[in-house]
């Protein structure tokens, strides 16, 4: 199992109460698949989705990426099993507006640390070109347009060669045409053997998926 | 910030203004210190020492009212026993007359040997200095100072072989002395002019025909080249100690005190300009903890998402360091230019000598580096302690 998260509960303090966000959720993953997470907002969705990425830790229950129990993981180590085991594709692309594209594709193997500048521009452009944008590399990312750019996001969450492809709401920004080249993007991903977690409130996007995990009010329904 | 770089230009300039400030100050002052090394080397350079009598005390002792005081006898005890000194030279100076044809004032006279000439670094316009002869004979020559010969004669160089009465006594002229002069700065009087107006007779002469007894009024020496001047110094006062039994003399340095009220004068000026390179740098730093903590605001998707992506607190806090850096060495190297322009206009209106050496340059950039480091370390521990998921959220 890829993924592997037992019981897991999330909850905030909110000025003088508690907000459970998520109420004991059990979610598995295999190697190789696609799986949609979906619900409407405040389902608990998208503190599912930091927990399983790595960017928040449970209150309680366990979580297993890859092997390792990393619930109880902060800071440094934290980063990274991000660094190493994940790859985020957001709404909004989150790219570097000043860095050209390909510098943007080579940023979460600076982070790693002890490769070198030549390994990483190689390895950026051989993703970009899978991708298909072997042409916008020394291009900023105003300069492309919205499915470009979440592509190129694709590619930068691919680069590090993580275990786990995260994906929030990657349509959201998009108008139909290009998320329909995302999500294609997707697929055909997935065909190639990578693991995809997708977090949508769009029923039309999480019909692509293999597996649809329904969340509401903090659970899975 | 990068974004408007003219905005960013204008915050840094309370930087560009400190830097400037603190390279000016510290070439106006290294300039000062130039011309004080200089003003000492035309004095006689460091070497020289000279001793006087200590005044005498309310009520003083039986060994000091034993005491010859000063002596040429003390001066040729020095040049026997103390081996930190390369030149002895008595010294006698009393005020008295001068007068030629209806000209006449009062000035001083200076009686002394050869040696004085070299001790104290002085040459002759015209004619000779006092020999070893005159000094042996109490010749009744006189080499007059430049003003004096000026004001005696109309012309310095006229003096030559005149006769002047000095003291009531008749001198013939043998030699004027080169004019000296030294300004520590364009509205100073001439720091040297002292020496322009004197005549330098015969020691032996001078005290058989102006004093009684056996005493001189100061002796200048000269250390070996080698010889730490405290060394000398030291030397100096315990052999006069031992012949005097007491310590009814005071040695001190040639040219100490030289340019004294120039030197208050530039000590005010470089403390105000100091002043106002430190608040100038204070407040730069403060705008520029502003500007950057404006922009740790503006960007926090941006860390959030490089957090994401797996940058450490670490990294996300010498990231935001290093766009410091960036600003900083701007700023400073605009602050250089400034400065260095600045000293040169100063420097030319105020007509002192100053440059911006490396030294200076670099003092000033590590001052300017420091101030930005301080300024970016807030923001940047701001930047790096950003949760990932509200950095991310955050609109």
């Amino acid at each position: 199992m890829l993924i592997q998260g037992r019981s897991l509960a999330k909850t905030y303090r909110l000025g003088q109460v508690d907000v459970a966000a998520l109420r004991g959720v059990d979610v598995d993953v295999r190697p190789g698949e696609f799986v949609a997470i979906t619900g409407p907002s405040g389902s608990g969705k998208s503190t599912l989705m930091h927990i399983l990425g790595c960017l928040d830790t449970p209150t309680s229950g366990t979580y297993r990426l890859d092997g390792e129990d990393v619930s109880g993981l902060t800071g440094k180590r934290l980063a990274q099993v991000r660094n190493r085991k994940v790859g985020f594709v957001f709404q909004t692309f989150n790219l570097m507006p000043r860095l050209s594209v390909e510098e943007n594709v080579a940023l979460p193997l600076k982070y790693r640390g002890g490769i070198a500048r030549g390994e990483r521009r190689a390895r950026a452009l051989r993703l970009l070109e899978r991708l298909g944008l072997a042409e916008r590399v020394g291009h900023r990312p105003d300069e492309l347009s919205g499915g470009e750019r979440q592509r190129v996001a694709i590619a930068r969450a691919l680069v590090g060669e993580p275990a786990i492809l995260m994906a929030d709401e990657p349509t959201g920004n998009l108008d139909s045409a290009s998320g329909a080249e995302v999500m294609r993007t997707f697929a055909e991903l997935h065909g190639a053997g990578h693991t995809i977690v997708l977090v949508t409130h769009d029923p039309n996007v999480a019909a692509r998926a293999q597996r649809v995990i329904q969340m509401s009010d903090g659970r899975v329904v | 910030m990068r974004r408007h770089w003219g905005q960013t230009v204008l915050s840094l300039l309370g930087l560009i203004l400190g830097t400037a400030s603190i390279v000016t100050v510290l070439a106006l002052f290294g300039g000062q210190t130039a011309l004080t090394e200089q003003f000492l080397n035309e004095v006689g350079g460091r070497g020289t020492i000279i001793v006087s009598d200590r005044d005498r005390s309310a009520h003083p002792g039986a060994q000091e009212l034993a005491s010859k005081r000063l002596t040429f006898k003390d001066a040729q005890f020095l040049r026997d026993r103390a081996g930190a000194l390369a030149a002895v030279s008595p010294g006698w100076s009393q005020n008295l007359s001068y007068r030629v044809g209806n000209t006449s004032f009062d000035g001083q006279v200076i009686g002394t040997v050869p040696d004085y000439m070299a001790i104290n670094d002085i040459k002759p316009l015209v004619g000779r200095y006092l020999s070893d002869l005159d000094v042996r004979h109490q010749a009744r020559v006189a080499v007059l100072g430049w003003k004096y010969a000026d004001s005696l004669y109309g012309v310095a160089t006229r003096a030559l072989g005149q006769l002047v009465s000095i003291g009531g006594k008749n001198y013939t002229v043998v030699g004027v002395m080169e004019r000296e002069e030294f300004y520590f700065a364009a509205w100073e009087d001439n720091a040297l002019e002292y020496r322009n107006e004197r005549a330098y007779i015969p020691i032996s002469t001078a005290i058989a025909q102006h004093s009684a007894v056996d005493h001189l009024d100061f002796l200048t020496l000269k250390g070996r080249p080698g010889v730490a001047r405290g060394v000398a110094q030291a030397q100096v006062r315990s052999l006069l100690y031992a012949r005097h039994g007491v310590e009814d003399f005071d040695i001190r340095a040639s040219g100490q005190g030289a340019g004294g009220e120039a030197g208050q004068f530039l000590l005010l000026f470089n403390f105000i300009f100091l002043v106002v390179g430190v608040v100038s740098l204070i407040t730069g730093g403060i705008v520029i903890a502003n500007i950057l903590l404006a922009s740790v605001v503006e960007r926090v998707r941006e860390f959030g998402t490089r957090m994401a992506l797996g940058a450490t607190a670490g990294a996300i806090f010498a990231h935001v360091l290093a766009e410091v850096l960036v600003v900083t060495v701007i700023g400073g190297l605009l602050g250089l230019g400034l400065g260095t322009a600045l000293t040169g206009v100063v420097a030319h209106f105020m007509q002192m000598p100053a440059v911006v050496s490396p030294f200076i340059a670099a003092i000033a950039s590590t001052t300017a580096l420091t101030v930005g480091l301080l300024a970016g370390i807030f923001p940047a521990l701001r930047a790096a302690r950003l949760s990932p998921v509200e950095a991310l959220r955050y609109a």
